[in-house]
C-alpha cells in the first residue's frame, strides 16, 4: 500500500497543471490575507480581522482542492494512464483508497501552510503597523481546523465526481456549481414548498459553517457540519468506488 | 504461457467477444489476427482484468490475472503507446508504474537503457514521435521483466525501421523463453515476426496453428504452365474437370499439383516452356479467411471452407 501511495503521490506531482493548480491554492488566500492586512485601515481591525480574511480567501483554496480532486483521477481518464494503473494494480479498492490518502494528505498540509503562514505574517504586518488587539478568539483555532477538514473532504468530493464523469470539464463545473447555484436553487425551491428549515439541510452550505468564528451560529455546531458534509462526500464515494471497481476500464 | 479458455465479452447485445479459447506457449511469438474490429483488443483488456467478462477466463501460468500481486513481474502488457500523460517525462511514467508494483528506479534507468531512450528520458512525452512512444511503451512492458508479453498492435504507424525494431524486439524476447503475444490486423506483418497464429473473426476463434500450417492450408495455389501448345493441354486438362483459366500464352490451373500437369502433358505430347507452383499471398489468405467469419457464423463451417478452398 505504502509504494501504491507513494506512485500515486509522484503521479500527482509530475503533472505541471496540477502543480500550478496546487500554487494557486496556497498563493491565492496567502496573497489577499497578506495585502488586506498591509493596506487595511488600521482603526478598523480587531482580533479577529486576520481570521476572518484568512478563512474567506481560505474557502477559495477549499475548492481549488477540489478541482486538483478531480484532476487526479479525470487526468488518468483523459491520458489513458487508468489502463496502466489498472493492469499494473487490478486491486482497484486499493488503488482507489491510495488516490484518496494523497489527496487528503495534500490538501490538509498544504492547508496547515496556509493557516500558518498567514496566520503569523498576518498578524506580523499587523503588529508592524501598529495595529493594536491581539487575537485572542478562543474559536479560531476551531475554525482553522475547520478550514483543514474542509479541504480535505472537499478534495474528496472532487474525486469522487471525477471518477464518476472521467471527464475534466464536466467534473469541475459539477464541483463549482454544486455549491453556487444547485444547493440555492435546491434549497430555494424546496424552502418554499417545504420550509426555510431545509437550507440547513444542504451539505455543501452547511461544510461552509466550519468556517464561522462563532461556533454558536451553527445548527449542528461546528463538528456537526463538517461531519453532516462529510457523511455526503463519504457517501458518494463509496458509489463513486462500485462504479470505479465494476466499469471496464 | 497463457492459457484462455471460453471468453466471452458483450456489450449489450452484440457479443464482442464469443467463447474464445487458445493457448500462447513460451519461447514462440504468437500473432493474434483479425480484422479491425474482430476482438482482439476486446480479448486482451479482457485477459489482463481491465473490462470484465461474461464468461471464461485467461489463466497466466494457471494464475488469472487479478490474483497476480505485482502483475508487472509476471505479464507485460502494451494496450495502446498512447496510454502516457503527455505533460510527464519518459522517466517520471515509467517511475510511477514501476514504484506501483516495487520496483526501484535504478530499473527505470535499465529498461530506457534497453529501449534507447536514456537521451529523452528527461522529455516529455508530448514531444515523442510515435517511435518514441512505443519505445517507451516496451520500455514500461519490460520493467517487470515479465514472463509473459502481451502487445496490441505494435507496430501500428511505425516507419519500416520501427517495425523491424519491434520485431527484432519480439522474437528477442521469445528466444529468452517468454510467452509473445501480439495482434495486428496486417497478416505480412504477421508472417515476418510470428511463429504461430490465432486468428479470430467476429470475436470468434477461426483458427489457431502455425505460420507456414497457416500458407499451406488457407493461400491459394495455382500452377502456371506456359507451352506453344498451350490448346491442347488446356481441352486434356478441362476434359478431365480441371479448372483452368487463360491468360495470354499462359495457362493457369487451380487445384492441382505441377506434377499432375507434367504427367499430363507428357501423355499428350505437349512441350513445356514453363510449369511453376504460384502461392497466393498471405494477406489473400487471411482476407479469405476472414471473409468467411463474417459469412458464416460458426468457425467449423468457416474452416471447411477455408480448407476446402
Amino acid at each position: 500500500m505504502i509504494a501504491l501511495i507513494r506512485s500515486e503521490w509522484l503521479k500527482l506531482r509530475t503533472v505541471r497543471s496540477n502543480i500550478t493548480m496546487t500554487c494557486f491554492a496556497v498563493a491565492l488566500p496567502l496573497a489577499i490575507t497578506l495585502l488586506t492586512m498591509a493596506f487595511i485601515g488600521v482603526d478598523s481591525v480587531d482580533d479577529a480581522t486576520v481570521s476572518a480574511v484568512l478563512l474567506g480567501s481560505g474557502s477559495l483554496s477549499v475548492l481549488l482542492f477540489g478541482i486538483i480532486g478531480v484532476l487526479a483521477i479525470t487526468q488518468e481518464y483523459s491520458q489513458g494512464t487508468i489502463r496502466l494503473t489498472l493492469a499494473a494494480n487490478p486491486r482497484r479498492t486499493r488503488v482507489f483508497i491510495a488516490k484518496a490518502i494523497v489527496l487528503s494528505l495534500l490538501s490538509a498540509g498544504l492547508t496547515a501552510v496556509i493557516v500558518l503562514v498567514g496566520n503569523t505574517a498576518g498578524e506580523a504586518i499587523l503588529d508592524s503597523r501598529g495595529a493594536v488587539g491581539k487575537l485572542a478568539n478562543g474559536d479560531m483555532g476551531q475554525a482553522y481546523l475547520g478550514l483543514i477538514a474542509l479541504s480535505v473532504v472537499v478534495s474528496l468530493l472532487g474525486m469522487a465526481i471525477g471518477t464518476l464523469t472521467r471527464n475534466p470539464p464536466s467534473a469541475v463545473t459539477i464541483l463549482v456549481l454544486w455549491p453556487l447555484l444547485l444547493e440555492s436553487l435546491i434549497g430555494g425551491l424546496l424552502s418554499i414548498a417545504i420550509s426555510d428549515e431545509i437550507f440547513k439541510w444542504m451539505p455543501f452550505q452547511t461544510g461552509l459553517n466550519a468556517l464561522l468564528l462563532e461556533d454558536s451560529n451553527m445548527d449542528f455546531g461546528r463538528w456537526g457540519s463538517v461531519g453532516y458534509f462529510g457523511l455526503w462526500v463519504l457517501a458518494l464515494s463509496l458509489f463513486a468506488h462500485t462504479v470505479f471497481k465494476r466499469r471496464d476500464a | 504461457m497463457i492459457t484462455v479458455e471460453g471468453l466471452t465479452k458483450k456489450y449489450g447485445s452484440t457479443t464482442a467477444v464469443d467463447s474464445l479459447s487458445f493457448t500462447v506457449t513460451p519461447g514462440r511469438v504468437t500473432g493474434f489476427l483479425g480484422p479491425n474490429g474482430s476482438g482482439k483488443s476486446t480479448s486482451m483488456r479482457c485477459m489482463i482484468g481491465l473490462d470484465r467478462v461474461q464468461s471464461g477466463t485467461a489463466l497466466f501460468d494457471g494464475k488469472s490475472y487479478r490474483e497476480l500481486k505485482k502483475p508487472l513481474h509476471e505479464v507485460g502488457a502494451l494496450l495502446d503507446a498512447g496510454n502516457a500523460h503527455s505533460g510527464r517525462t519518459a522517466r517520471n511514467h515509467l517511475r510511477w508504474l514501476a514504484m506501483s508494483n516495487g520496483m526501484s528506479p535504478k530499473r527505470v534507468d535499465e529498461v530506457l537503457e534497453l529501449v534507447g531512450l536514456t537521451d529523452v528520458a528527461k522529455k516529455r512525452v508530448g514531444q515523442f514521435s510515435l517511435g518514441m512512444k512505443q519505445r517507451l511503451g516496451i520500455a514500461s512492458v519490460m520493467l517487470g521483466d515479465p514472463k509473459v508479453v502481451i502487445l496490441d498492435e505494435p507496430a501500428n504507424g511505425l516507419d519500416p525501421e520501427g517495425i523491424r525494431w519491434i520485431r527484432e524486439m519480439l522474437k528477442h524476447l521469445a528466444s529468452q523463453g517468454r510467452s509473445v503475444l501480439v495482434s495486428s490486423h496486417l497478416l505480412s506483418e504477421m508472417a515476418l515476426m510470428a511463429d504461430d497464429l490465432i486468428v479470430i473473426g467476429k470475436g470468434r476463434l477461426i483458427t489457431e496453428c502455425t505460420v507456414p500450417d497457416f500458407i499451406d492450408r488457407y493461400a491459394k495455389k495455382w500452377v502456371v504452365v506456359k507451352s506453344p501448345q498451350l490448346d491442347s493441354l488446356v481441352s486434356a486438362a478441362q476434359s478431365q474437370g480441371m479448372h483452368v483459366s487463360l491468360g495470354q500464352d499462359v495457362a493457369e490451373f487451380h487445384g492441382v499439383a505441377a506434377a499432375t500437369i507434367g504427367e499430363l502433358a507428357a501423355k499428350n505430347n505437349v512441350v513445356l516452356h514453363e510449369l511453376s507452383t504460384q502461392t497466393g499471398s498471405l494477406e489473400d489468405a487471411f482476407l479469405e479467411v476472414t471473409a468467411d467469419a463474417v459469412q458464416y457464423h460458426g468457425n467449423s463451417e468457416a474452416q471447411s471452407k477455408g480448407v476446402a478452398s
